[in-house]
């Protein structure tokens, strides 16, 4: 296990250096995600700073909500960027290359590609500090928010990495996942940017069973921000990521089993 | 005639991805409904000006049925790539002015983008939302009209965003740019009469609301033909600029060996 992980940062460090050759490149593309970022939050800013709250959730508390899933977001594609392209590699069959590395195939797929989404954890960070001093100030929360912040994030990473992992591995089945990734990876997270309360109800039900989403920070959120239920919701995010992670793992390893690659 | 085979090109090589493109529609409807429940949940609480709550639940559900039409084009128009590969020697040379043969193309992609997506997406809409339908056929009809300039005017941005990349190599981040100022001062989520003083200012100073703002208004019957003129206006001075930036390229091509 340990070699293992020496092979995954020599292999990342090495993916991250052939990025950086092109430095001008790499700067801009980064300066520009965030531009995008900021715009995305900006409208929702727009509309809560005009209208007050939507649903009862303030401009802090969404904001939050929508900080919290940036990081998380960021975490995951810094860390397995090429999980959520691994359609690329079933189609081109690019795929045998990883499978003569002396490393687990899921551990190949992430050290390709590296790259820091250092624009999304600024405007993440920044998002969220704004907000949770404001929330400090009105007492919502206490400094034990910060240690489980740090947790509801990394488990939120670890769910969006489980949801992408989950769809990737259909495509051993399926090999055209792109549209089906739009749905579950970018459409839902798009969907739990936002209070999920304000969704219909059967809107709300998806994001908790189906693609359980929610649990990245709306969920956790209801009781850290607004002391709504127990202790127990807070809890529930890690275990609910590690579950999914868990049968993600599974199907990826019978998926794996079913790798035909290609013809020439 | 040669507008029509290069359109009608685009549209066949489209045409061939047509299942895929419907599960897409359906990731795109449920964009448009997190949107629509934003101003749902918004609108529950406190009164949305003129628009009420099914004006704004119209708006927001017609913008995102726009945006295959007046938004989502080809990267650039396709240039970038060409410079890459070099190819852009070649379409240059071509007996056809450079930005008239693009624009043909474009013109096919709208059209199949207009009949697969935007029609069965607003469709899907008239079901699920409490869409308001305008009454009256010539509301219809400035609203087409309304969408028709507002996609020449985006074949035009993309145009020089594409032109860029002889300049630059690179030239995607500026049609990222395009897209998150388009999505902000356009008046897609926000009516831009409502956005802060000065985002409202530069908003009204450049041709964004023209894309989204000015047709969905038309549509929903908030405004007259006369905001038309704007549209013009925009795409004859956009024209002179695309045509100025060709005449420029000619000159600018390098062709590198490889």
């Amino acid at each position: 296990m340990k070699e293992q992980l020496r092979m995954y940062k020599l292999l990342a460090a090495a993916s991250l250096r052939s990025r950086m050759q092109y430095k001008f490149n790499f700067w801009f593309s980064t300066i520009m995600a965030a531009v995008i970022n900021v715009v995305e939050f900006a409208m929702l800013a727009v509309i809560l700073a005009k209208f007050g709250h939507i649903k009862g959730w303030s401009l802090e508390e969404a904001g939050y909500l929508y900080a919290v899933l940036t990081l998380s977001k960021a975490i995951y594609r810094t860390l397995a960027s090429d999980v959520h392209h691994l359609e690329h590699y079933l189609v081109s069959g690019d795929l045998d290359n990883l499978l003569l590395r002396p490393i687990p195939i899921l551990l190949g797929l992430m050290s390709q590609n590296v790259s820091f989404r250092i624009g999304e954890v600024l405007q993440g960070m920044t998002v969220l500090i704004l907000c949770m001093r404001e929330l400090f100030q009105h007492g919502q929360i206490t400094w034990t928010a910060i240690p489980y912040t740090v947790v509801i994030v990394l488990s939120g990473a670890l769910l969006l990495f489980a949801i992408g992992l989950l769809t990737a591995s259909l495509g051993f089945w399926l090999t055209r996942i792109e549209e089906l990734q739009t749905i579950t990876e970018d459409a839902a997270r798009t969907a739990v940017q936002y209070p999920v309360s304000i969704y219909p109800k059967w809107m709300q039900g998806m994001l908790l069973t189906a693609i359980p989403v929610a649990f990245a920070n709306y969920v956790p959120s209801l009781y850290l921000l607004r002391g709504e239920g127990g202790i127990g919701l807070l809890i529930a995010s890690p275990v609910v990521a590690a579950c999914l992670f868990a049968a993600g793992l599974l199907l990826w390893r019978r998926g794996l089993m079913r790798y035909q690659s290609t013809g020439t | 005639m040669l507008f029509l085979t290069l359109a009608r090109k685009t549209y066949r090589r489209n045409l061939q991805y047509r299942g895929a493109h419907m599960v897409h529609n359906l990731a795109s409807a449920i964009f448009g409904f997190i949107y629509v429940s934003i101003w749902v949940g918004i609108g529950q609480s406190q009164s949305l000006g003129t628009y009420g709550l099914n004006g704004m639940i119209s708006y927001v559900a017609f913008n995102q049925v726009s945006l295959w039409v007046v938004s989502f084009l080809t990267n650039g128009l396709g240039i970038e790539q060409s410079v890459r590969t070099g190819q852009i020697a070649t379409d240059l040379m071509r007996p056809v002015h450079f930005f008239y043969q693009l624009m043909c193309r474009e013109w096919g992609q709208i059209a199949y983008q207009l009949l697969y997506k935007s029609i069965p997406i607003y469709a899907l809409y008239l079901l699920v939302l409490p869409l308001h339908v305008p009454s009256s056929m010539i509301t219809f009809l400035w609203t087409a009209v309304a969408l028709a300039l507002a996609a020449y005017i985006s074949i035009c941005i993309n145009y020089l965003i594409g032109a860029a990349a002889l300049w630059t190599t690179e030239s995607r981040w500026l049609y990222w740019v395009n897209y998150a100022f388009s999505m902000l001062l356009s008046g897609f989520l926000i009516p831009v009469e409502w956005l802060p003083g000065w985002l409202r200012v530069l908003s009204h100073a450049s041709f964004y609301p023209f894309l989204h703002y000015i047709p969905s208004k038309l549509y929903l019957g908030l405004e007259d033909a006369s905001s038309l003129l704007g549209s013009a206006g925009w795409c004859a001075l956009l024209t002179g600029l695309c045509l100025f930036v060709t005449s420029r390229m000619r000159r600018k091509v390098e062709v590198h060996g490889g």
